[in-house]
């Protein structure tokens, strides 16, 4: 039975190339599923995506929500959706790099995605209640160091991006923080406002006009270049931290096996798309930045994420043994 | 306040032209037809219409979208009282004596004193944002999680009351909701909990799913066991509309919903639920008669109804005076503002005065045309009443199926709802009674939530409870309404131990 249902299996992997060789790509409506909940970042951004592939591609292109255990739910979904080109992920770094490495799951980031183009990156920002002492990333470890476990950051769940970021800052200079977690980013932004914890590492989009009003401090950003947001605001990597850079991404993933010439094609358009201004300007709205990667670049950067915070897990579980 | 009044009067302008009027009278019929089709929720129809407002003027789409949200509240008790499914976890509530009143023949009654109750509470709601919404937000931001974690408590306390049969089921439906609320992923450690190895159950039990099942589904079962031809109403529809004197017997509720759901509106996290389950239980303590309750009391209805109108008003409260959003539907309305190039902050209201009196004068001309589209409907609504059960059912399950569905696109969670159809038939046939476990369920995960952030930001030491005034006085109020509910019961058992000495 299983050498039947794996012959049926390579069966349809070799054939469907050929058969979507006879027929154009697309022939039908292509499917974006977004891993997470609507009107968050990633949703917007799939949205705007979608929008400007309907035009693209000339086909019907549906966004549909599918969240669930911090992206987990919906990645999963498109690495066991049948590879024939209508299926596509608007997925983002915390279920494809972060998710795999600290938690469990299913997938497996390197093998059963098919990564075709990063589409828009946005930095966390480095935000601080404006009661404390801290305006700079060095006063921010002579604070900690001075006071230390006295420090409480916030998350938007144990195992998110907004937690590793942090764990990934102690591990680099030094410096312990204690780990509040929350459900979701909204929350723990809230918590920065009202004090309830000292500071976080926040999506720009929801760190930005907390900052404007000065209800946070914003000391830093997390990504490798300042972004053109906030261009005062120093990397951390600027202020002596070395070999940090954290970035959120979201970005274009097809199932596994999926035709090559559909994933050439998808990526021809994305490589417009991050030209587009219409694009540029939507994606400006939500504070996020443009980008186009080749899939064979999209994969190396997983690789790289990977690599990081497996060995950030490491270093987490020695030092503390 | 004068120039408040002035602002508003220009908000007014804002919204008096013929586009805006109409964006808002979409919002609100849209938001009354999903509020009325169980499970159905703002949250899928808002993302649904969230392209259609791209090319809209920002002020437009967010009237519109607002308009969906608060006219679902209007809509969200009506399946709640005709056929016992409530489609959201505030008009839970509703159901227990909304139901009972269209089995006697009042649904008619019972939707117009919702209709009423949620236009008066809607109203005072959006007076409060314009004249009192920077204060409350603040009021909002002192409150941390020692100070959730005891307000849960005391709605848990609360939850007690809601039972109108034996004080011991009713603890033990709120534990079995409470062990249900604990599948899903573990927040501090993100591990999945109690979840079987499904991946659908990592972020725990769709409430609507459990909601429309223990509620809809099986009643549907039970109903089953009975000839199917009949209707709900065993008895005759009387009086569709309600007299001078029943409106009279309602108003006290009204107020007092709309006093808790104003103030509860503004918390994050089950604020609007929270309003309407304590004004529920605030509604059965005040009574003279108590013992109405569950069999029909207006003010079961009134209470709640007005408590989540005033709720779903003020909630908008933290989003426009901080942007920080206090639920779902609020961080979808940040979304929306963000895509329209507006970063919804604390400086929204003296950067954006158009929009925010804008849709503060949208929410009053919204509220009028809700109760204008709502009140016509109930002679309809009651009519549907008259189908024969066979037809009726079908439709139910179908609608709910759907609901169920569009919350995140899962057909796991119709299979949930189906199993939980099961129980709730089997909970039916042991006398115990579904809305102690649905605020078990709804309460538990925020309860463990901020208890275990408490206990990490006090280092581990549970004096943090005692310590925060907030926290210790919803602490106290918890005790002295677990004393008043269980002295009679007390005095009660030992009247029966001396009856059966004597005997």
């Amino acid at each position: 039975m299983k050498t039947l249902a794996a012959a049926v299996m390579s069966f349809a992997i070799l054939a469907s190339p050929a058969a979507l060789a006879q027929e154009k790509w697309p022939a039908k409506t292509i499917k974006l599923v977004v891993p997470y909940a609507p009107g968050g970042y990633t949703d917007l951004t799939g949205r705007i995506t979608a929008r400007f592939l309907e035009k693209e591609l000339g086909q019907t292109v549906v966004v549909e929500n599918k969240p669930g255990a911090g992206g987990i739910v919906g990645t999963d979904l498109v690495a066991k959706s049948p590879a024939d080109g209508y299926t596509f992920c608007v997925c983002s770094v915390g279920a494809v790099s972060v998710a795999p490495v600290a938690q469990t799951t299913q997938y497996n980031p390197l093998k059963d995605l098919a990564p075709i183009s990063i589409v828009s990156t946005i930095p966390q920002t480095v935000i601080v209640n404006p009661k404390l002492p801290i305006k700079t990333i060095p006063e921010l470890i002579a604070y900690a160091k001075a006071n230390p476990g006295k420090l409480t950051y916030g998350s938007s769940g144990a195992g998110g991006l907004m937690h590793y970021s942090v764990q990934l800052f102690d591990a680099r200079t030094g410096t312990k923080m204690l780990h509040v977690p929350f459900k979701g980013g909204a929350p723990a932004t809230a918590a920065v406002v009202a004090g309830e914890v000292d500071l976080s590492f926040t999506n720009m989009t929801d760190a930005l006009p907390q900052m404007e009003a000065g209800t946070v401090r914003g000391i830093a950003v997390t990504s490798g270049k300042r972004s053109p947001f906030t261009p005062d605001l120093p990397t951390v990597e600027e202020t002596g931290v070395k070999d940090f850079s954290v970035e959120s991404w979201n970005g274009i993933i097809a199932p596994p096996g999926t035709p090559k010439p559909v994933i050439e094609r998808m990526s021809a358009a994305l490589k417009k798309m991050a030209e587009d201004p219409e694009v540029k300007e939507a994606l400006a709205k939500i504070g996020a930045t443009p980008v186009f990667t080749t899939p064979e670049e999209y994969q190396a950067a997983i690789a790289k994420e990977v690599a990081q915070w497996t060995d950030l897990l490491k270093e987490i579980k020695t030092t503390k043994n | 306040m004068i120039e408040s009044l002035q602002l508003l009067g220009h908000g007014f302008a804002v919204v008096l032209t013929l586009d805006n009027l109409m964006f808002c009278l979409i919002g609100a019929l849209f938001g009354t037809l999903i509020g009325v089709l169980p499970g159905l929720g703002p949250v899928a129809t808002i993302s649904l219409l969230l392209p259609a407002t791209f090319a809209l003027e920002p002020v437009g789409a967010i009237i519109m979208l607002s308009g969906i949200y608060y006219g679902a509240q209007y809509g969200g008790s009506t399946t709640a009282i005709l056929v016992n499914i409530p489609g959201e976890s505030t008009s839970v509530v509703t159901a227990i004596d909304g139901y009972q009143m269209a089995r006697q023949g009042r649904a008619g009654q019972a939707l117009a004193i919702a209709a009423i109750g949620s236009f008066i509470a809607g109203c005072i709601g959006t007076l409060v944002i314009a004249f009192a919404g920077p204060p409350l937000a603040r009021m909002a931001q002192s409150f941390t999680s020692p100070d959730y974690f005891s307000l849960m408590v005391f709605g848990l306390v609360s939850a007690v009351v809601l039972a109108n049969g034996s004080l011991f089921r009713a603890v033990a439906m709120i534990v079995l909701g409470l062990l249900f609320g604990m599948i899903g992923m573990d927040v501090n450690t993100g591990m999945p909990r109690l979840t079987g190895n499904f991946i659908e159950l990592s972020d725990g039990v769709s409430f609507v799913a459990i909601a429309l099942g223990l509620f809809g589904v099986a009643e549907v079962i039970c109903n089953l066991e009975q000839d199917i031809s009949r209707t709900v109403t065993s008895s005759k529809i009387t009086n569709l509309w309600p007299s001078f004197a029943v409106i009279r017997q309602a108003m006290g509720a009204i107020l007092r919903g709309t006093g808790l759901g104003t103030v509860m509106g503004v918390l994050p996290g089950g604020g609007a639920t929270m309003a309407s389950f304590s004004s529920y239980a605030l509604e059965k303590k005040v009574s003279r008669t108590p013992s109405r309750f569950g069999r029909g009391a207006i003010e079961g209805v009134a209470g709640p109804e007005s408590a989540n109108n005033a709720a779903a008003q003020t909630s908008f409260i933290p989003l426009l005076t901080m942007g920080l959003p206090t639920s779902a539907t609020m961080a979808l309305m940040v979304g929306a503002l963000t895509l329209h190039g507006i970063a919804p902050g604390p400086n929204v209201i003296t950067r954006q005065p158009d929009l925010f009196w804008g849709l503060v004068a949208s929410m009053f001309i919204g509220n009028v045309m809700l109760i204008i589209i709502n009140l016509p409907m109930i002679g309809l609504w009651v009519r549907l009443l008259r189908l024969p059960y066979r037809f009726l059912f079908l439709l139910i399950v179908i609608i709910s199926s759907i609901g169920v569905y569009s919350v995140s696109n899962s057909v796991f969670d119709i299979y949930l709802m189906i199993g939980f159809g099961l129980l709730g038939y089997l909970l039916r046939k042991l006398d115990a009674e579904p809305a102690p476990m649905l605020m078990g369920f709804v309460l538990g995960p925020m309860i463990e939530e901020n208890f275990r952030r408490s206990m990490i930001t006090g280092r581990g030491d549970p004096m943090v409870f005692l310590e925060r005034p907030i926290s210790l006085a919803f602490l106290l109020l918890s005790l002295a309404l677990l004393i008043s509910v269980a002295l009679p019961f007390i005095r009660k058992r030992r009247e029966e131990i001396f009856q059966d000495e004597e005997a």
